[in-house]
């Protein structure tokens, strides 16, 4: 997955910033995380949490994440996030 | 005639057989599919030595399993024991122990869960819901095995109305989970008194948003059962994302919606409520915490439809008090807790338990069908929290302590002023300082600790420790060890390390001159 131009992050480099925040930041030290790991099961991470997340998203990758956008279908695990960040700042670069 | 909570199963599915009684995520368990896994699943506990009023524990996740392990262990006779399922080993293990349960109804995702508990728990006896293979040191009977014994009749087991029903467990001060003990006879109270009020009926739509162990699921479950309604179970995924929460609601057609503000703030702010068609839900019940205004007048202008209602009452009493809300331009402020409901009697009292005059602020006290019979196991705390009062015929009434301050408005209306000790509420979720505070302290490299509650800008509350420690850990190890040993909204949200901490001139931590200083921007070296 090659960047589509040189101002926003590649694919690969939003999941491994994804990863790491969850892995340091919201899990507790030897929990592991995959990218297609359910984050939205109630197990893995708490409201609290997931709303951290939600607020790194928008930071880290410099969007607003619209009140649309808070669904299952973009952060239900790494992956997807990663597929909305990719989209929802596409052109933004 | 009094009715049993379990035996409302049987009449839904012998009056409406193909009504959904429970929707989860798409999936559906009508009345009649219900009650025939209730029945098998009570069949296979009775089938194992289980004796009418042993305690039969449930550590589901969400699902349509929730309701088949509430009203099968209720059909067993035996009394039922909902563990939150996030619920840290240790806390799973304390419940076990302290209601004795020797059968426990889980499922395959709290494997590992289970066997933890089970290493500390000899007493258990079977897992319901494992398979034998899966090598857990006690029997084991999988869910297929309950299908099997599927049964159109509920086994006679002689349960009465004062038997025990279930046992509900919040956190204690001591690190002991606090276990509340209803019958089934103040449940249905509870139960009857809610049909009547919200006028519930077999067309209802109830939204389940709490977990299951909470007494808001007593409502979302046991009075849909009553009339035939159904239970649409929100899950973790939706509660977490607004937008598909709000769709959820309009595809479901959720028609009474009971929780704590916050859910509701939530879904008011991110929701996109304006976009959805969500003209069925014709009741929105609330209650834990306070209500922040702006945020209660923006929701009741989403929904104009809707009436509201704030119901008050903690799990020991389930509800006792309910205000009707007004349009939103009406709201009193404070807004109040209402009036005693009909199954209550409320009075407020000073220390020495003397009623005080109206609008002096005391102690509510409650006294009515809805009352617990009691903390499990604890008869010190039955002895503080149930007073005995006289009554006309030589006879006495039991009262409840809530712990609550409160006074009698000018209107009639009571409302609600403080908590008596340091219980507070993160997200509708009932926590004690102590407990906390306790569970720091376990930590070895924690000295000193105290812990407070502050606002989270959400409309709830958050909790923030400082501790005084010895060597250098980093918060991050102190928050690893308290999720090892507390549920997820008891721990706290920021941890700062001090020198000392205030403390009053009796040698108490001065939780307000340590609030203060904590507001202090860049010191955190100690007052």
């Amino acid at each position: 997955m090659a960047p589509d131009d040189g101002s926003r992050p590649a694919c690969r480099e939003i999941e491994e910033r994804l990863l790491e925040f969850i892995r340091l930041e919201l899990l507790s030290p030897g929990v592991t995380v995959d990218r297609q790991d359910d984050l939205l099961s109630g197990e893995l991470l708490d409201s609290v949490a997931v709303l951290r997340l939600a607020a790194f998203v928008g930071e880290e990758f410099a969007f607003e994440i619209r009140p649309a956008d808070f669904v299952i279908e973009n952060f239900q695990n790494v992956a997807v996030i990663t597929d909305y960040v990719h989209r929802a700042t596409r052109g933004s670069g | 005639m009094s009715v049993l909570l379990h035996r409302m199963i049987d009449g839904a599915a012998q009056r409406r057989p193909e009504a959904p009684a429970v929707r989860c995520d798409g999936a559906e368990l009508t009345y009649g599919q219900l009650a025939r896994r209730v029945n098998g699943l009570a069949r296979v506990l009775l089938g194992t030595g289980l004796e009418r009023r042993d305690r039969v524990a449930v550590l589901l996740r969400k699902g349509l399993d929730v309701p088949v392990g509430f009203h099968g262990a209720l059909a067993s006779g035996a009394a039922l024991v909902p563990i939150d399922p996030r619920s840290p080993a240790e806390q799973v293990v304390r419940i076990l122990r302290a209601t004795g349960a020797r059968h426990l109804v889980s499922e395959p995702a709290k494997r590992d869960l289970v066997r933890q508990a089970l290493a500390e728990c000899p007493e258990v006896s079977q897992v319901i819901g494992l398979e034998p293979e899966d090598g857990l040191p006690v029997r084991c009977v999988p869910w297929s095995t309950v299908a099997a014994e599927a049964a159109d009749q509920p086994p006679a087991v002689g349960t009465i109305d004062l038997d025990p029903a279930y046992i509900l467990h919040t956190s204690g001060s001591t690190g002991t989970p606090k276990l509340i003990l209803h019958s089934h006879r103040s449940a249905m109270a509870f139960v009857d008194w809610a049909v009547s009020e919200y006028r519930l009926a077999s067309d209802d739509r109830l939204s389940n948003h709490s977990s299951h162990h909470t007494c808001f699921a007593t409502f979302d479950y046991y009075a849909a059962a009553r009339v035939g309604a159904a239970t649409v179970v929100l899950t973790p995924a939706a509660l977490m994302m607004p937008g598909s929460l709000s769709a959820l609601l309009e595809r479901e057609r959720v028609s009474i919606w009971y929780s704590v503000p916050t859910a509701l703030v939530h879904l008011s702010l991110r929701g996109e409520i304006e976009e959805r068609d969500l003209s069925s839900i014709r009741w929105v019940l609330f209650a834990g915490e306070t209500f922040p205004e702006k945020h209660l007048r923006r929701i009741m202008r989403q929904l104009p439809q809707a009436r509201f209602s704030h119901v008050y009452g903690s799990t020991e009493v389930n509800v006792c008090t309910c205000h009707h809300l007004p349009d939103a331009d009406g709201l009193g402020d404070p807004l109040p807790i209402g009036r005693a409901c009909s199954t209550s009697r409320t009075l407020v009292v000073d220390d020495q338990l003397r009623p005080v005059a109206d609008g002096e602020t005391g102690e509510l006290l409650v006294c009515g069908s809805t009352v617990m019979s009691g903390y499990w196991g604890d008869p010190e705390a039955n002895r503080h929290a149930l007073v005995r009062r006289p009554s006309a015929g030589g006879f006495e009434d039991v009262y409840f302590r809530t712990g609550d301050q409160v006074r009698v408005l000018e209107d009639g209306n009571l409302t609600f002023v403080a908590r008596a000790d340091f219980q507070v509420k993160v997200r509708g979720h009932r926590v004690e300082l102590e407990e906390v505070e306790a569970a720091l302290l376990s930590l070895e490299s924690v000295e000193e600790a105290a812990v407070f509650a502050v606002e989270d800008g959400e409309g709830s509350s958050a909790l923030r420790a400082a501790v005084v420690a010895g060597g250098e850990p980093a918060t991050a190890e102190i928050l690893a060890g308290l999720k090892q040993r507390l549920p997820p909204y008891s721990v706290p949200a920021e941890i700062d390390i001090l020198g000392s901490l205030p403390r009053t001139p009796t040698g108490k931590v001065d939780r307000d001159a340590l609030r203060a200083h904590l507001a202090k921007p860049g010191d955190c070296d100690g007052p």
